[in-house]
């Protein structure tokens, strides 16, 4: 029976290529933007370079605080933005579950002028444990110790590319002077630089949190971001204990409500984005992302659908034969939904195809932002999960552009096509 | 085989209201081979669209193999004119994209039949229209014989107790018309019940029984 409905679809696509072309074309091009998305995707969330352990990693980025008076919410009032100084410090690198905590600030602009030309670069201001969260590869030199961090010691490790930059081709730059505001650093390291896909751990010059005070908003709320990394991915016990944290240290501050989402994945992180932590929710988040890829689906889908509809006519007289021989209606709906799958899934694989090509053509001139995500170029992967979600978009293409059109095919009266008196 | 009670059928469109069928009684026992005859427009077609279940009379009731239908549920009707009918019609109706063999395959992929047995059935249908050289043929490769001896192998394929042929010898000419009605013979021989509409007085003549249509009434 499938053999007998390839062999039509075969037919039909060979002979109405105008149809053909235009339906491959609209599945294609979908397909070919879902795949570029989903496969730079995997590769921020798959981690390189220095966060090539990024899959043991889970982040708390975002603290919310609101007054509260006996208890109680005391007017609208609130402040949300990152982990305070203090309360990473305090508590969050005290969580016991996990095998390495690190706090940084993460990568933020650093804008100076150098032999007279505007520079803009990434500084982030670290602790010692950030070296070892993350995985960076030293030139030359050392990152800076535990000891250092406590100490307020003025060391800093660069970029190659911040290296170039300042020092040119010199070979060695350790215990060279780099001027930060009005501070001096002493180079301790150089590390090559971060690949672009990375999120967290980019940047160009590394140096002590300590060395500066930081803006702590409140005792909660601040600019830093805390890393936990836990090798067996005991993400749920980490999370456990930093919520029972929150909880002790919201039941503890009467002036105070305090609430710190996840820490999350890679994965989660980008999909909370901006949520509020006091009320987010994963799922509502992946409600709201799967709603918009179906809505980027829809529109091809429709065109799709509508040119199913224009050529159903066409069909007429092949449904009303195999109508008289026996096919019921859910079979016809069947063959018909068989087919148009079998159209989006070769216009998937054109696509994956296309997705290739242009990457490989012009992905380092191409790039991703949006939300949380830091620029990235358009990236290849291999993952398998990248393949599945282009499959099922093809899938999900190919009912929603094939079913109404088949159910009205089915309801198709065959007397009608079947003149079979008088000419 | 197949019994007409009182069977009646209007076509309405916007402006007008066709009286396709008008209260039509009917048997034809099993083994019988009957040619319908009438003018055009006369409601031929109308009547084998309904003895095939393909259309829902307005009145009356029928019954095939001695099962009156009660409803036309689509699973239920097409089942019945999987398992009990055949039809040929005068413009052959195969399926351009598909070739011989696949064409008389047809009736057999909508039952649960191992593919043993439909290779079996549809070569016995070719060999018994004479067509097994033909098998990798598409339609428009074949003459307008050669399509209609198709037609037929794949009415007979799925053995149905009923053949309807709808003026199978209207675009032959009569030489391969007349093969075409022998063959038809030869399965009545077997027998198969069969309705054929004809224009052609002589083939119908050759037939057990005669029925006359005339503006959606049996006549004479
Ligand atoms: N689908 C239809 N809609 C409206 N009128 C129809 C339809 N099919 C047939 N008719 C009308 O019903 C009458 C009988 O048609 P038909 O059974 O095809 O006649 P015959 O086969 O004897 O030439 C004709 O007047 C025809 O115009
Ligand atoms: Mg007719």
């Amino acid at each position: 029976m499938l053999k007998n409905y390839f062999k039509i679809f075969l037919k039909v696509a060979a002979q109405n290529k105008l149809f053909t072309f235009l339906s491959l074309f609209g599945i294609s091009l979908t397909i070919m933007f879902v795949m570029i998305f989903s496969m730079t995707l995997s590769k921020i969330t798959s981690g390189s370079g220095p966060e090539n352990d990024l899959k043991q990693i889970i982040f708390c980025q975002r603290v919310k605080t609101a007054e509260t008076h006996n208890g109680k919410r005391w007017g609208n009032g609130y402040s949300v933005a990152s982990v305070g100084k203090k309360f990473s410090e305090d508590y969050l690198k005290k969580v016991k579950s996990a095998d390495l905590i690190s706090m940084y600030t993460g990568p933020s602009p650093w804008e100076f002028i150098f032999n007279g030309n505007y520079q803009k670069k990434l500084q982030n201001q670290t602790d010692a444990e950030y070296w070892k969260v993350f995985n960076y590869e030293f030139l030359e030199g050392r990152p800076y110790t535990a000891e250092e961090v406590t100490n307020g010691a003025n060391l800093a490790v660069i970029s190659q590319s911040l290296k170039e930059l300042l020092f040119g081709n010199e070979k060695s730059v350790l215990g060279k002077t780099i001027h930060y505001t009005s501070m001096n650093l002493i180079v301790t390291g150089v590390v090559t630089d971060p690949p672009k896909p990375d999120q967290n751990a980019i940047g160009d010059l590394y140096f002590p949190y300590t060395l500066l005070k930081g803006y702590d908003f409140d005792d909660y709320i601040g600019n830093y971001k805390v890393a936990f990394k836990s090798r067996g991915k005991k993400f749920d016990m980490i999370r456990n204990e930093v919520q029972a944290i929150v909880s002790r240290a919201d039941a503890a501050d009467t002036t105070r409500a305090i609430f710190l989402s996840g820490p999350f994945t890679q994965m989660e992180k980008m999909m909370v984005g901006y949520g509020d932590p006091e009320d987010y929710s994963i799922g509502l988040s992946i409600f709201k992302y799967l709603m918009m890829a179906l809505a980027f689906i829809l529109l091809p889908a429709v065109n799709l659908m509508s040119l199913n509809f224009a050529r159903i006519h066409e069909r007429g007289e092949e449904i009303a034969v195999r109508k008289s021989f026996g096919a019921a209606s859910g079979i016809l709906r069947g063959q018909f939904l068989f087919e148009n799958i079998l159209m989006t899934i070769s216009g998937g694989i054109l696509g994956i195809i296309l997705s290739y090509v242009v990457v490989g053509l012009l992905g380092n001139s191409l790039s991703m932002s949006f939300g949380f995500w830091n620029n990235v170029p358009f990236s290849f992967s291999f993952d398998f999960k990248v393949f599945a979600v282009a499959l099922t978009a093809c899938l999900i293409f190919g009912l929603m552009s094939g079913f109404l059109p088949a159910v009205r095919l089915s309801r198709m009266k065959p007397a009608a096509y079947l003149k079979g008196g008088e000419i | 085989m197949i019994k007409l009670e009182n069977i009646s059928k209007v076509y309405r469109t916007k402006e007008i209201e066709t009286l396709a069928l008008d209260n039509i009684n009917c048997d034809v026992s099993e083994g019988e081979f009957v040619s319908v005859m009438g003018p055009s427009g006369c409601g031929k077609s109308t009547l084998l669209n309904i003895i095939g279940l393909l259309d829902e009379p307005d009145e009356g009731k029928i019954a095939l193999n001695k099962e009156l239908i009660m409803s036309y549920e689509d699973k239920k009707t097409a089942k019945m004119r999987n398992q009990l009918v055949g039809f040929i019609f005068q413009s052959f109706h195969l399926i351009k994209e598909l070739n011989v063999y696949d064409n008389v395959e047809l009736p057999l992929i909508y039952r649960k039949m191992p593919a043993s047995e439909r290779k079996q059935r549809v070569t016995e249908a070719l060999e018994k229209v004479g067509l097994t050289n033909r098998m990798q043929h598409y339609p428009s490769q074949l003459s307008g014989g050669q399509c209609q001896r198709t037609a037929i192998a794949r009415a007979i394929a799925g053995e149905p107790k009923i053949i309807l042929a709808d003026e199978p010898t209207g675009n032959l000419d009569s030489k391969i018309g007349h093969e075409v009605v022998d063959i038809l013979a030869g399965l009545n021989d077997n027998g198969t019940t069969i309705v054929m509409v004809t224009h052609d007085e002589a083939i119908a003549k050759s037939t057990h029984r005669i029925v006359r249509l005339f503006d959606g009434r049996l006549v004479g």
